[in-house]
């Protein structure tokens, strides 16, 4: 979502950094005079950070061909009749699809449980410090969702397991007597809550912190005169959001969801921690002989016992994930830069948000600047009968 | 801001200090223990002197079953041989321990079960034809551990343990458990397995004295995951400790040094205790017999009856080079295993670790395998 204004607002940067904000006219001659001689610092500096970029690809490319390269021993063999592969984890499974189907379907399963309870919970937190909290209050919640997501996964996981497992107990007993007609609440019901409802509802606090605040940052750039315009025509300030905040921040919501769900996939410790697994599938939600088993949580527990050819089967358990993961941003992209797309095509101009529209094109770097000034205070706009007194100043300046 | 301060250092004092402390009060328990157990050396039958004058680091890893005892063995070993460090590593696990060791990266692997024939074929490749050693040096049992409020003792007979593991048995108010716990009132609840979801020498173990002892119930193969869809699997012992707590009705198995105060069952009629492990390996252990040195284990859990043996015991090894690539290296891995496989080292093990001790017999046995060790 940034990227677009952040690399465009750095070159204005270099170029007018020598002129006075506003100097358009001299700007261009200054620049390129610049331009002309190569100091050591640009080559270094553009060398650097194009190795960089470089350096990532290979990396990503390396990993790839690491993961296709061993799994293909464990993807070929015959698992029926080799003897490395037919005892201990991988005994049950005649081959690798076998396998690591039942996984995938866990992988998803839990993530997706995860996402229904962690999105909705963190859109609400990302609203609430955008649009509801007083300022200060905003600026302490926000710090405490970032912080959440410092706490280290196997914190999550103990927590699940002293805390969670028994919160969810009688919830657990009561679905089960009153609901268990339905399969997700069916099976015999859970004594040591090790379910994958404790293990999603974990995972769902995981995912709090990237959904948060990437939803936050999005509302906050919802253009100020659309907000202002729906406040203006009577709108409450819920109506407000629903009518100016929410279409506008659609796509950023989504893509701040599959975020979140790309971290869901991958969570190894909490789950292996928490969840009783099974490699099965199904849907159940509260017993604990019949949890599907996620792909990372599968590598975790049984790669220091494995086999040569278990680590391959493994690793080619991790190649999927790696596909699903790589799928499931690549949507989020599509999604993001989709509607983005469009946007540019029709306005012929670029869709920075805010008052950017109204400023000389030349000047990305200060109206970025004079964006986030705007964009702050919006945080401590409490009152709902109109503008604040800065909301008055900053009107002045349009 | 100059109150913080303050407060920083001060706390960065009482950190210390407590580290410290803490520093003293191990350095002088060891010695102490040290010092018991020199005292007792002169009546043991196996003494291992280690060569102070050593100098080095041994890398070593693997089995977490042995974790407290390599913790006890290299703070003694350390205390005697100054200039000597220790690093084991228990987060690798039987398997991860025995893969680095074949990868050259440790001295010996910690491994709850012997070298399969496979891996004892790969590490000619770092310890040329006589291949890896399997010593066993860390006894201890299998407990079966219950949470069943009302209920503080119970017994369960071999039968009816493989009818419970094998999800055959649901209720604990089952005839079987019964007839195995006279007199005593039986709750209708529901019986919860609990079991290891990570592979385990544990699991190992206990799956080996199920196939042998109840073959006609326990039907799969030994094997170091648990066969059975439909338990609580949970990770590590400790997991499987916490979830039998955590739970009404539940009974699982754990290393028996791991369990804290869980309530573990009587087999058989039999309360583990470190007297019955020891008996058990003396009655029951007999050595696969290689023409290398190698003492690998097999039980005859047929043999495992009486008042006094306690049914389920658990051996793991240490695994070393029948020669060293690095003369130095295996001078150094000679002296600490020789330590732990000394009756010292052994009675350190039972001490601070809670595991059994080996039998002299065997710990003379291994001293001889590990003076061939070049």
């Amino acid at each position: 979502m940034q990227s677009a204004p952040t690399s465009s607002s750095g070159s204005a940067v270099k170029t007018s950094s020598t002129t006075p904000l506003g100097g358009g006219g001299s700007n261009d001659s200054t620049a390129t005079k610049r331009s002309t001689r190569v100091r050591p610092g640009d080559f270094i500096f553009r060398g650097l950070s194009t190795g960089s970029a470089v350096l990532i690809m290979v990396i990503l490319a390396g990993v790839a061909l690491f993961l296709i390269i061993s799994a293909i021993p464990a993807i070929t063999a015959d698992w029926s009749t080799n003897s490395q592969l037919n005892t201990g984890p991988t005994a049950a499974f005649p081959n690798f699809w076998a396998y690591v189907g039942p996984l995938i379907w866990g992988t998803l399963w839990s993530a997706a449980i995860a996402l229904l309870f962690g999105a909705p919970i963190g859109i609400g937190i990302a609203l609430f410090i955008s649009h509801y909290a007083p300022r200060r209050l905003a600026s302490i919640l926000g710090y405490l969702v970032d912080l959440l997501a410092a706490v280290p996964s196997i914190v999550f996981g103990l927590w699940g397991i002293i805390v969670i497992r028994p919160f969810l107990l009688p919830l657990s007993d009561w679905l089960s007597a009153n609901l268990g007609w339905i399969p997700l609440f069916g099976g015999p019901v859970t004594t040591t809550g090790s379910t994958i409802l404790a293990g999603a509802l974990v995972l769902a606090v995981m995912i709090l912190p990237i959904i948060t605040s990437i939803s936050r940052e999005i509302f906050l750039q919802t253009p100020r005169l659309n907000e202002e315009a729906a406040l203006a025509l009577g709108a409450t300030r819920w109506e407000m959001i629903r009518l100016a905040v929410f279409p506008y921040a659609k796509s950023g919501i989504v893509s701040a969801t599959l975020l979140g769900l790309g971290r869901a996939l991958g969570e190894t410790m909490a789950i292996a921690l928490i969840i009783s697994p099974a490699i099965l599938v199904s849907v159940r939600l509260i017993t604990e002989g019949q949890n599907s088993q996620t792909i990372a949580a599968n590598i975790a527990l049984n790669f220091p016992i494995a086999t040569t050819l278990q680590r391959d089967a493994l690793i080619g358990t991790g190649l999927m994930l790696f596909v699903i993961s790589l799928a499931v941003n690549s949507i989020a992209r599509l999604i993001v830069n989709g509607k983005r797309g469009k946007r540019k095509k029709g306005k012929d101009k670029p869709s920075t948000p805010g008052p950017l529209s109204t400023l000389p094109s030349g000047d990305f770097a200060s109206a970025t600047a004079i964006d986030v000034v705007a964009g702050t205070p919006r945080i401590g706009v409490s009152d709902i009968e109109g503008p604040t007194p800065e909301e008055d100043i900053e009107g002045a300046r349009y | 801001m100059k109150f913080k301060n303050v407060a920083a250092t001060g706390a960065v004092f009482l950190a210390a200090a407590l580290a410290l402390s803490a520093c003293s009060s191990s350095t002088s328990s060891t010695g102490s223990s040290t010092a018991a157990s020199t005292g007792t050396a002169a009546a043991a039958a196996v003494v291992s002197t280690p060569d102070s004058s050593l100098t080095g680091t041994i890398t070593a890893g693997g089995s977490s079953a042995q974790a407290n005892a390599e913790t006890a063995w290299t703070a003694a070993y350390t205390a005697q041989v100054k200039g000597v460090t220790v690093n084991y590593d228990k987060s690798q696990g039987s398997g991860g321990g025995v893969t680095n060791w074949l990868a050259g990266s440790y001295d010996f692997a910690g491994s709850d079960a012997p070298l399969k024939a496979d891996q004892q074929t790969s590490s000619q490749a770092i310890c040329g034809t006589g291949g890896g050693l399997n010593l066993p040096v860390y006894l201890d049992g299998v407990a079966i551990i219950y949470n069943l409020p009302g209920v503080s003792a119970l017994n369960l007979s071999t039968n009816t343990l493989a009818d419970i593991f094998a999800l055959k048995i649901t209720t604990w108010n089952d005839p079987a458990i019964a007839a195995d716990n006279p007199g005593v009132s039986l709750p209708a609840t529901a019986i919860t397995t609990v079991t290891r979801s990570d592979g385990s020498g544990t699991t190992q173990n206990f799956s080996n004295f199920l196939s042998a002892a109840a073959p006609s119930i326990w039907t799969f193969p030994p094997t170091n995951t648990w066969p059975i869809a439909g338990t609580s699997a949970q990770k590590g012992g400790s997991g499987v400790v916490q979830a039998v707590g955590a739970g009404a009705g539940t009974i699982g198995y754990a290393d028996h040094s791991a369990i804290g105060t869980a309530t573990a069952a009587t087999i058989n009629n039999v309360a583990f205790s470190q007297a019955g492990a020891t008996a058990a390996f003396t009655a029951g252990a007999t050595t696969v017999p290689t023409t290398t040195g190698d003492l690998s284990q097999k039980f005859d859990y047929s043999k495992l009856t009486g008042p006094s043996i306690y049914p389920i015991p658990l051996i793991s090894y240490q695994i070393v080079c029948s020669t060293f690539k690095d003369p130095a290296q295996a001078a150094l891995t000679k002296s600490y295993v020789g330590y732990v496989a000394s009756s010292v080292g052994q009675q350190i093990a039972q001490k601070n670790a809670g595991s059994a001790p080996i039998p002299d017999s065997m710990l003379t046995q291994i001293q001889a395998t590990l003076a061939t060790v070049k």
